[in-house]
């Protein structure tokens, strides 16, 4: 299901943000980082040329702010809206990884369910990004602690609800629950598999299914909670 | 705190897949601009009438109708010298006196903003000078008769649509009650409105017969029907005006309010950090502090809740990050109120947290966890890992301000290595409600 790319390929990455000295910074540093590992074919300021730009270079991965000028106003989601079915040109969909200064629950919310494929927030290294970057680019979520500990929140997980079945999209499984619990530790993938005996890739695949589980899940406690609280 | 979500078990999971809005290649999605406001049309100013600083006989009305319509002042004061002499001419007279601004007012009566002709436009101007001349012509007529009572109306209709048409104009144009309220101007114009309808009636009704009184009652009713319907708009306007008024100022207030607070913290901080651009750790600190304050403050939406466990957090990381210039990264999920064991819960954290901002390096991330039977917190950091034996000097620190505080309060504290780093695991039984005493 999920095509890795050769390892001689290098990542296409498009930036989006609005503030010039943040993408320049981001590509001094993610070339610094992983050098040869990733390619910044393009950048964008507003969500019109983002949504051109995307159309033309059929990137791997963007990196996509959450507010952005232009557009219907709603920043990244527009974008992500305006890019629905687009494939990279490794015939893959272009995924999509949000970065933000805010925390504020409804932004992380409305960015994940509009499609992207996870949620960073800007104070992240420069080795970790371009880490997130190569996951999203395999068609794996990245999750934050911040955002592993929105979905246990949201999910009802701390009050103590648990799905009994895995497909439930309304309440995480033991196993998700346990995943989330460590990210939110400030585990590193390798690290939360270490600890639950598993593989990398069965991570990979928690938070993969966490990550759909907050895109369709109709459960009114989501937006509710993301409308009631901001976090910190 | 959340409450349980009302669902049913065993019942089939409630969700529905978002429908996906496919936008065709090559056309972006529907893009409205969202604050494009169309320009408002300017308003030509419309001549207006001024009464002369200087060359004036009385209040220099003759003067100013004189300038205004270009005609010889003598042949005016002639014409208003007649009006006055024969009566009611006076009445004329002294309302153009008032609605006419001074000459040197002009100036500032746009900011001053006075109930007056200078906007209303030539067409009031006329109606004004028409009302003039009805006034004077009704005195010339013989006070009895049925004349009167068809002018009359026709008299008091004329003042209305002047009155109306000029602050209907400057309503529109200068927002004339952008005061505190329109309130006091409506009191008045309906006390007006009122002694307009009782003395036409009491003057018009005087010795006669029960039956035309009625008369008069009708059409004076119709000639304020005809007022509410020349205010109405007005009146609506105003009101709006008032509204708009106040949003504009509640605006500017929170504008002036942003930059104040701008100043005293980011604009500190910047220069703070220009002057230690040498120091990286302090300039982080700085940074670090700063965003935690702008943050709460853009979404914080106030002060932090201290009778809560979040709030107890948050405080607490906030002296330690400005203690030590380690950024930590806290997530909380759950809350619940700070009584005597969460207390001594959070107090044992932050000395976790000390503990691992002084012995080990960052990243450091705290996650706490409020469920219904405990409080579980973890504090990581990535640190060459801290050993107990191995700090003789700290380890009665640790074992008393962290192990010793959760054990008193029936909890329990427990440390262990991890590959890169330390973790404190601390986790605090919730007690019922009701105090059961028990540990």
């Amino acid at each position: 299901m999920k095509t890795a790319p050769a390892p001689t390929t290098p990542v296409r990455v498009v930036l989006v943000d609005d503030h010039k000295m943040f993408r320049t910074g981001v590509r001094a540093e993610l070339t610094e980082v992983a050098p040869g590992l990733l390619d910044i074919v393009g950048e964008a300021a507003d969500v019109d040329t983002a949504i051109k730009v995307v159309r033309a270079e059929l990137p791997d991965v963007v990196l996509l702010d959450v507010h952005l000028p232009g557009g219907n106003g709603r920043g990244g989601v527009d974008v992500l809206q305006g890019c629905v079915a687009v494939d990279s040109r490794r015939g893959v969909p272009v995924r999509f990884l949000a970065l933000s200064v805010s925390d504020a629950a409804e932004d992380v919310l409305a960015v994940i369910r509009a499609g992207s494929r996870g949620y960073v927030t800007k104070s992240i290294t420069g080795t970790d990004l371009a880490a997130a970057i190569k996951r999203v680019a395999d068609g794996d979520a990245v999750f934050s602690p911040r955002l592993a500990g929105f979905v246990l929140d949201a999910f009802g997980v701390a009050a103590g609800e648990i799905a009994e079945v895995d497909e439930e999209l309304d309440r995480l499984s033991q196993r998700e629950r346990e995943v989330m619990r460590l990210i939110a530790r400030g585990y590193q993938y390798k690290e939360v598999a270490r600890e639950l005996f598993i593989s990398v890739k069965t991570v990979e695949t928690h938070v993969s299914s966490v990550l759909r589980k907050l895109q369709l899940s109709s459960r009114h406690e989501l937006t509710a909670w993301a409308m009631g609280r901001k976090l910190i | 705190m959340r409450g349980l979500p009302e669902r049913t078990l065993g019942g089939p999971p409630k969700w529905r897949r978002p429908a996906r809005r496919a936008v065709p290649v090559g056309e972006t999605c529907p893009v409205p601009i969202p604050y494009a406001v169309p320009p408002t049309a300017e308003v030509a100013d419309p001549p207006r009438m001024v009464r002369p600083a200087h060359g004036r006989v009385l209040a220099g009305v003759c003067a100013g109708l004189a300038e205004h319509l270009g005609l010889p002042v003598a042949w005016v004061r002639g014409f208003v010298a007649v009006l006055i002499l024969a009566g009611p001419g006076v009445v004329g007279y002294i309302l153009l006196w008032t609605l006419t601004p001074q000459e040197a007012d002009s100036a500032a009566a746009t900011a001053g903003q006075r109930w007056s002709l200078r906007q209303a436009g030539p067409a009031a101007m006329w109606i004004g000078i028409a009302m003039v001349a009805v006034v004077g012509a009704t005195s010339i007529l013989p006070r009895s008769g049925r004349g009167l009572g068809l002018l009359t109306p026709i008299l008091i209709l004329a003042i209305i649509a002047v009155i109306g048409l000029a602050s209907a104009d400057v309503a529109q144009r200068d927002r004339w009650l952008g005061r505190r309220s329109g309130w006091p101007a409506l009191a008045r114009l309906a006390g007006g409105l009122i002694a307009v309808v009782v003395g036409t009636v009491v003057t018009l009704s005087g010795g006669t017969s029960a039956a035309e009184a009625w008369d008069i009652v009708l059409a004076t009713v119709v000639v304020l029907l005809g007022f509410t319907l020349l205010l109405a708009p007005w009146v609506l306007r105003l009101l709006h005006d008032v509204g708009e008024a106040r949003t504009a100022r509640a605006l500017a207030d929170e504008r002036a309010d942003i930059a104040a607070h701008l100043h005293d913290s980011v604009l500190q901080t910047l220069a703070l950090i220009q002057r230690q651009a040498g120091d990286a750790t302090r300039v982080a600190t700085l940074a670090r502090v700063q965003e935690r304050e702008l943050r709460t403050y853009l979404y914080g939406g106030g002060s932090v809740d201290q009778t809560t466990l979040s709030g107890a957090l948050a405080e607490v990381i906030d002296e330690v990050e400005v203690a030590h210039g380690i950024p930590i990264d806290v997530v909380v999920t759950g809350d619940c109120p700070l009584d005597e064991h969460v207390q001594a819960m959070v107090r044992a954290l932050r000395e976790a947290l000390l503990n691992a901002a002084n012995h080990g390096a960052a990243p450091i991330a705290a996650y706490v966890e409020c469920g219904p039977d405990r409080i579980e917190a973890f504090v990581r950091d990535h640190g060459p890992g801290l050993n107990l034996d191995a700090i003789p000097e700290d380890r009665l620190g640790v074992r008393e301000s962290i192990q010793g505080r959760m054990t008193r309060v029936g909890g329990n504290a427990k440390v262990r290595r991890l590959e890169p780093g330390t973790e404190w695991t601390l986790t605090l039984p919730r007690v019922a409600a009701a105090p059961t005493g028990g540990n």
